[in-house]
């Protein structure tokens, strides 16, 4: 099949632009885009203060950046949002940096907007005709905080998993809509697959859409009122202290943004990226604190029990956010100078104390909790292994079962399905086989040669021909328990008693059954390095070995039926007995 | 308030403004573009290795190709999985004496699934219809090459396959992951 050539009108012919401003001009109208852009005039003079909203939107760019990075290797369910939130900090390339400045970037983020809400307050800039952008900018401070809470839950480790539920039981606790807002919230009746797949689709979706509409907003109703000048000045010094925003404004706004973003920088580098603690688990008894700026709010709910915990988490937060909405209304200062707005002035810096006070307050206490410290510290080392073991891949199952890949826990598994049908491990007697509770400490081996045959030993395996008990003194069972204990290698075991149990052996007739050197065969195992590493995983490979249980053997070869590296997490496990608790 | 001369002193601040704009940006572009760019230098997909149980030799009868799946254990980025299928193969075998030969299901051109049509006694892709005979080798349609063959042994008993994956679209036969 052929297909014939379309004919195509040859374009109008049209003179080529002057420059590539001009055609530009012609389609953009470049003169108010560009004022659109770069802003017009500082009434007063440039100034840092007024940098900070500049900077604020250039830390949120920056979370958006970030972010969409982030979303890209991010999987929001609970089973697989520990496990990519791992991926991303151990093994991407550079995955623990661009998840480090988008959290640390976020207390920025704080940071930056409430210094540039304080500036507000004290410049007057919320005052009229401002009242509405004032507004639009505790909007935007508000979905500051709902980004923060949202985001915080998405790693689905200890700490985000904690604060949430905390969170989500003080929404529900709310009067008459309370339980509807958690179960929203939570998508359904406690915390699952569908609080992940809300808390990110508002955090990467709604969020983002209602912060870009309120900040342009916001911005727009800042360019048509320009920017509130410096109280002091007189109407003569601000016309002649008027600059361009650009570039004067905008080399601060560039230059205070570029050191805030260096300071982030270095916190993620000296931390190596943001914190991921062990992945959530419910049954665990975490010792939940919230990310520091809500730190007050967790504090000044210490002091209001029981049904008055509402006073703290909504009735206080409530007022608070009225008043601030409402200053524009309630300010009837003549000027915007501090001194004429008195009341003002005096409810800013009680607020600020307050919450520095209640922050203080709340690290200082848990400063000096040796619980907390222990919680923090067992949490550290719990994460840190979580992430080691995270290294080797998840299971399906999720982010918790990565402490399956702990040799010692699959140990514990591969026990149950293959060993603990025959052996005992609790201390109370094997149905087929020994106990192996404190297998090869100095009292299992007491125990075993004092009875041979007991139910915790040798007993129920039922043995044609067992071994006789041992007969001696005190001193000679102490010599023989520490020569059979120094066999496995112990570090601990008395060398020259253990010599003296040697000496006893031939004495004893225990060579008429055993050997004690590299090949020997008798009927009985050969002592040499019995309970090493070595020696018992040649038990589990094959009992039966002539230099080990011999005809004797009762016990089922494993060399075929597990791997080797099984075999060598079971003979460390079963090894671990000697010194477990 | 003097005024320094007006127009250096723009241009250079415009200069340093653009400057530490492309600092700012750079900090948090580039080491995200890094990160994005990570499954280029390191795979994230990786399947066993080793030879897999796909079938009982005596299951494969001359002139009928079986179609198989070789189950096994994947690491997919975060995850790892012990029993997932990788993938299928047909298994052929010429004559009742003839050793069994293993193709991958994917067709070279464009990765869909060939299947066998019993009536043509030949493998067809059922997305651009490029045509294989029972030993791989392609009749007609875009595939630049014929079916990959995989490793297939027997242990007298049982087939093994070693499952692996290759380049679609290329007249050579690349294995990927």
């Amino acid at each position: 099949m052929s297909v014939s050539p379309t004919p195509v009108a040859p374009p109008p012919e049209s003179p080529r632009p002057a420059s590539g401003r001009a055609w530009l001009e012609e389609r953009l109208g470049l003169p108010g885009l560009e004022s659109a852009i770069l802003g017009g005039q500082m009434p007063g003079g440039a100034s840092l203060w007024r940098a900070l909203g500049s900077v604020a939107a250039g830390l949120f760019a920056v979370e958006a950046v970030t972010g969409i990075f982030l979303a890209l290797f991010y999987a929001p369910s609970v089973t697989t949002a520990w496990a990519s939130v791992a991926y991303i900090q151990d093994q991407l390339p550079l995955g623990w940096f661009v998840r480090g400045l988008h959290s640390f970037g976020s207390s920025a983020l704080v940071v930056v907007a409430g210094l540039h809400l304080l500036q507000v307050l004290v410049f007057g800039a919320y005052r009229r005709p401002r009242e509405l952008n004032w507004m639009l900018g505790l909007a935007l401070f508000g979905l500051t905080a709902l980004f923060a809470l949202s985001g915080y839950l998405l790693p689905w480790d200890q700490k985000g998993y904690w604060a949430k539920l905390v969170e989500a039981t003080i929404a529900g606790s709310a009067p008459v809509v309370g339980v509807a807002v958690q179960q929203i919230i939570q998508g359904g009746s406690a915390f699952g697959n569908l609080t992940l797949t809300h808390a990110y689709a508002v955090h990467a979706l709604v969020l983002p859409a209602a912060f870009v509409v309120f900040l342009v907003l916001h911005i727009y109703l800042y360019r048509k009122h320009g920017p509130t000048p410096k109280w002091s000045l007189s109407p003569e010094q601000i016309a002649t202290r008027t600059v361009a925003a650009w570039p004067h404004q905008a080399v601060r706004n560039a230059g205070l943004g570029t050191f805030a973003l260096l300071i982030v920088t270095a916190a993620v580098v000296a931390h190596h990226g943001a914190p991921l603690e062990s992945p959530a688990d419910p049954t665990s008894s975490y010792v939940a604190r919230p990310e520091w700026y809500a730190l007050p709010l967790f504090q000044l709910r210490m002091y209001f029990e029981g049904p008055l915990e509402i006073v703290a988490t909504m009735v206080i937060p409530g007022i608070l956010t009225t008043l601030l909405l409402a200053l524009p209304f309630l300010d009837r200062g003549r000027t915007n100078r501090p001194s004429d707005r008195p009341r003002v002035m005096v409810a800013i810096g009680l607020s600020v104390a307050a919450l520095g006070a209640l922050s203080t307050i709340s690290l200082a206490k848990d400063a000096h909790d040796p619980a907390f410290a222990k919680g923090r510290a067992e949490e550290k080392s719990r994460g840190e292994t979580a992430r080691k073991l995270a290294l080797k891949g998840i299971s399906a199952e999720g982010g918790l079962a990565v402490f399956r890949n702990d040799p010692l826990n699959h140990a514990r598994e591969l026990w149950g399905e293959h060993c603990g049908g025959c052996h005992g491990l609790s201390g109370t007697g094997g149905d087929k086989g020994p106990e192996l509770k404190g297998y090869n400490s100095r009292a299992w081996i007491r125990g075993f040669l004092e009875n041979p045959d007991g139910p915790l030993t040798m007993g129920p395996a039922k043995l044609d021909k067992g071994m006789k008990p041992v007969q001696g003194t005190s001193e000679e069972m102490d010599a023989l328990v520490e020569m059979v204990y120094a066999q496995t290698g112990a570090p601990d075991a008395d060398v020259a008693r253990a010599a003296r149990g040697h000496d006893l052996v031939p004495q004893k007739d225990c060579d008429s059954c055993h050997e004690i050197d590299a090949e020997g065969e008798n009927t009985g195992p050969n002592l040499k390095g019995r309970g090493t590493l070595s020696w018992v995983t040649a038990v589990i490979k094959d009992a039966g070995h002539g230099r080990l249980f011999g005809e004797k053997n009762k016990m089922p070869k494993f060399e075929a039926k597990l791997t080797p590296a099984e075999i060598d997490d079971l003979a460390r496990f079963v090894v671990a007995q000697k010194t477990a608790p | 308030m003097a005024e320094p001369p007006a127009e250096p002193r723009r241009a250079f601040l415009a200069t340093l403004t653009a400057a530490l704009g492309a600092v700012a940006g750079a900090l948090a572009l580039v080491p995200g573009l890094g990160f994005l760019a990570g499954p280029l230098k390191r795979g994230t997909i990786h399947g066993a290795d080793q030879p897999l149980r796909v079938a009982s030799d005596h299951e494969v009868k001359p002139g009928k190709p079986v179609r198989v799946t070789a189950v096994g254990q994947r690491d997919d980025a975060w995850l790892r999985l012990d029993h997932v299928t990788l993938g299928s193969c047909w298994l052929v075998r010429a004559t009742e004496i003839a050793p069994v030969r293993a193709f991958s299901t994917v067709c070279p051109h464009l990765g869909c699934g060939v299947d066998f049509n019993e009536k043509t006694g030949k493998f067809d892709c059922p997305c651009h219809a490029s045509s294989f005979d029972l030993e791989g080798r392609c009749l007609s349609g875009p595939s630049p090459r014929g079916l990959d063959e995989l490793d297939v042994r027997t242990d007298g008993r049982d087939l093994l396959v070693r499952y692996q994956r290759f380049r679609n679209g290329s007249p050579k036969k690349e294995p990927i992951g």
